[in-house]
């Protein structure tokens, strides 16, 4: 019977033709800075940010089923952060701390995490709605006070970033970026992908369904929402660090703003929330909308944006990824003997809302 | 040190100002108690009402205390539209899908607010001749002033048709128990299209008071949002006194903070309440129940 071969947990990697998929993906993509313009090579790298921020949000939303709409705030605290230590100057800070872009990246991330540590046991206290209102009120204080903490952050002119990792006249400081960029975005994924199918996933996955139940069963719920929060906040964290030192130019409005936490939730809506491959196939999606959309339809994009993610959360929960397991994975692999209907409830893994909407 | 009189004016303005808070948030917490999910659109709704007020005090001159009942009139019928083509699927579905079509409906009613009025801030004039009261210790001033009044007569309306109307108690009945309720002969889904509807007309009302005093920008949405959640939660999910109590609260400890703290405070003071409020007592200063989860 197919739909026992297709259980939702059979480990992505193990298809021979998917991993050769992304061996080429990623090659690509090694390429891009030494093939294409400037222009592209930094349109590339806001879609390898977005990839971050998409399969980050994914942890916390889509598998631990934590709504957090302050994603931004992580991401500029780790922007922020990161610029402190590269530029310490123009925060105030003594020269004595400044570190290499690298380290400082990096310590962006922690820092986000160790945030995340701090507040997480306050505010998972929320749960449901409180919880989404509250992360959207936490955010909105940082960048509060961040903006007008004019010594520390420029307040909203902001200031530039030093850093300069040019190799030579043809590898120049963003090309560099974009490598560093694509380096933790495989980071980003391979250590989700770990988390998403091990014990932590699992756990995750049990809160997410029914924390009641799993609760009772021994599973620690804050444990695991605090899991899920703290990877999650690292990963923005680093992917605003990165964003930062690409751009060079920082300011409280722009990495901290509420911006960022929509991106976030747009890719991973049309991507697929709770699946893997979702957020990354939504980056790409919302690659190609922000920009072809900003060029064609110029001031309406966001109202484009915002229909999508309604259209897609009502009548296609899963996203593309969804769609194409529907359409391209199972038809493949079976030739084209599932294409019938799906085998409805008996099906794990596929929402059941799809299948039995009968409002 | 701060003057005496600046900070008895600040508390008389808080108090004012709170009386439109409380509307907002009445709208808000009306939709949470019987529907079980939080208008992320809320905040963006206000504006638009607002917007509408502004603009039609601009192009004809009538007060927006006039324009209020037009921006009511609007907001309910979208507030209509929208649960009838858009929540209906996903009411009861578990919280992620409510929250992300509200939080799209959001980012596209503020791009329309962006594109039909331009990203600067606008305001409109109460329209009315007349000075403001001296009370000694502080200033009435007249904007303010009847804000505040058609703040709280609307506060009162809504109580009483909550109270005495057929369709008011047949609502309280949905909030109380909905199955026990639909078993009693009532349309549950009449009552969440209404529901929607006056907690959105209720934003529009919030809104074109509001921009009587304040300038109103498209993103100020997210702002107001907050706002109005804090005043919900202040006041306790359903109770429509807390909710005026908390409204002054807020608009109070948010005027004492921009005194003390600075401007850029203002914002940041309500947001702390707000935030201390849900963490150490989520049932809401007078509420019933229904915080934490």
């Amino acid at each position: 019977m197919s739909f026992l071969e297709r259980h939702p947990e059979k480990p992505l990697l193990a298809n021979r033709r998917l991993r050769a998929v992304i061996g080429v993906v990623v090659l690509a993509l090694l390429a891009v800075p030494f093939v294409t313009t400037d222009a592209l090579t930094g349109l590339i790298l806001t879609g390898l940010v977005f990839v971050m921020l998409g399969v980050s949000w994914n942890l916390l939303a889509g598998y631990a089923g934590q709504i957090s709409l302050g994603h931004a705030a992580f991401f500029g605290m780790g922007a922020f952060v990161a610029a402190w230590l590269t530029t310490p100057s123009a925060a105030g800070f003594p020269a004595s701390i400044q570190l290499p872009i690298l380290v400082a990246v990096v310590v962006g991330g922690v820092a986000a995490a160790l945030i995340a540590l701090i507040i997480g046991p306050i505010i998972f206290r929320l749960s449901g709605h409180y919880f989404a209102i509250g992360t959207l009120a936490l955010a909105a204080v940082i960048e509060l006070v961040m903006l007008d903490q004019r010594s520390l952050t420029g307040g909203s002119t902001g200031y530039y970033v030093q850093g300069d990792l040019a190799i030579n006249d043809f590898v120049g400081h963003g090309d560099v970026m974009f490598l560093l960029t694509l380096v933790a975005t495989v980071l980003t994924i391979a250590v989700t992908y770990r988390i998403v199918r091990g014990a932590g996933g699992l756990g995750m996955k049990a809160i997410h369904d029914d924390e009641e139940a799993a609760s009772s069963l021994g599973v620690n719920p804050l444990k695991y929402k605090m899991y899920a929060f703290v990877v999650s906040s690292f990963f923005a964290g680093l992917a605003g660090g990165l964003y930062g030192h690409y751009t060079l130019y920082i300011n409280p409005e722009s990495t901290l703003a509420v911006t960022w936490t929509i991106d976030s939730l747009v890719i991973v809506i049309l991507g697929g929330m709770g699946t893997f491959a979702g957020p990354i196939l939504g980056s790409a999606l919302f690659l190609l909308l922000d920009t072809g959309l900003a060029a064609i339809v110029g001031s309406v994009a966001t109202t484009i944006e915002g229909t999508l993610i309604i259209l897609f959360i009502i009548f296609l929960p899963q996203g593309l990824y969804g769609l194409a397991e529907d359409y391209l994975i199972t038809d493949v692999g079976r030739g084209g003997a599932s294409a019938a209907p799906k085998s409805s409830d008996a099906t794990p893994g596929t929402d059941p809302d799809v299948v039995s909407d009968e409002d | 040190m701060v003057a005496g009189e600046l900070v008895s004016q600040s508390i008389v303005n808080g108090i004012l100002l709170g009386g439109i808070y409380a509307v907002a948030a009445l709208g808000l917490s009306l939709v949470f108690g019987i529907m079980d999910i939080v208008n992320l659109a809320h905040g963006h709704m206000l504006m638009v009402g607002a917007y509408v007020a502004i603009l039609v005090f601009a192009a004809t001159g009538i007060t927006p205390l006039v324009g209020m009942f037009i921006a009511m009139g609007l907001l309910f019928v979208l507030g209509i539209v929208l649960q009838k083509v858009l929540l209906k699927h996903v009411v009861g579905e578990g919280i992620e899908q409510p929250i992300i079509v509200l939080f799209g409906l959001a980012l596209i009613l503020q791009n329309i607010g962006q594109l039909v009025l331009g990203g600067d801030a606008r305001t409109a004039d109460l329209g009315i001749p007349g000075d403001g009261i001296n009370l000694g210790f502080a200033f009435l001033s007249l904007p303010r002033t009847v804000t505040f009044v058609v703040a709280v007569v609307l506060i009162g309306a809504t109580w009483a048709f909550l109270q005495y109307t057929k369709t008011g108690q047949a609502i309280r009945a949905t909030a109380q128990n909905r199955t026990a309720a639909r078993y009693m002969g009532i349309d549950t889904d009449r009552i969440y299209i209404i529901t929607l509807g006056i907690g959105t007309a209720l934003a529009g009302a919030a809104g074109a008071l509001l921009s009587m005093l304040f300038p109103i920008n498209p993103f100020v949405g997210w702002s107001y949002l907050l706002k109005a959640f804090a005043v919900v939660v202040l006041g306790g999910v359903g109770s429509i006194l807390g909710t005026l109590v908390g409204g002054v609260i807020l608009g109070v400890s948010e005027n004492l903070g921009a005194l003390y703290l600075g401007g850029g405070y203002r914002n940041v003071v309500s947001l702390l309440i707000f935030l201390g409020v849900l963490l150490l007592k989520p049932e809401g200063l007078f509420g019933t129940g229904g915080g934490g989860e």
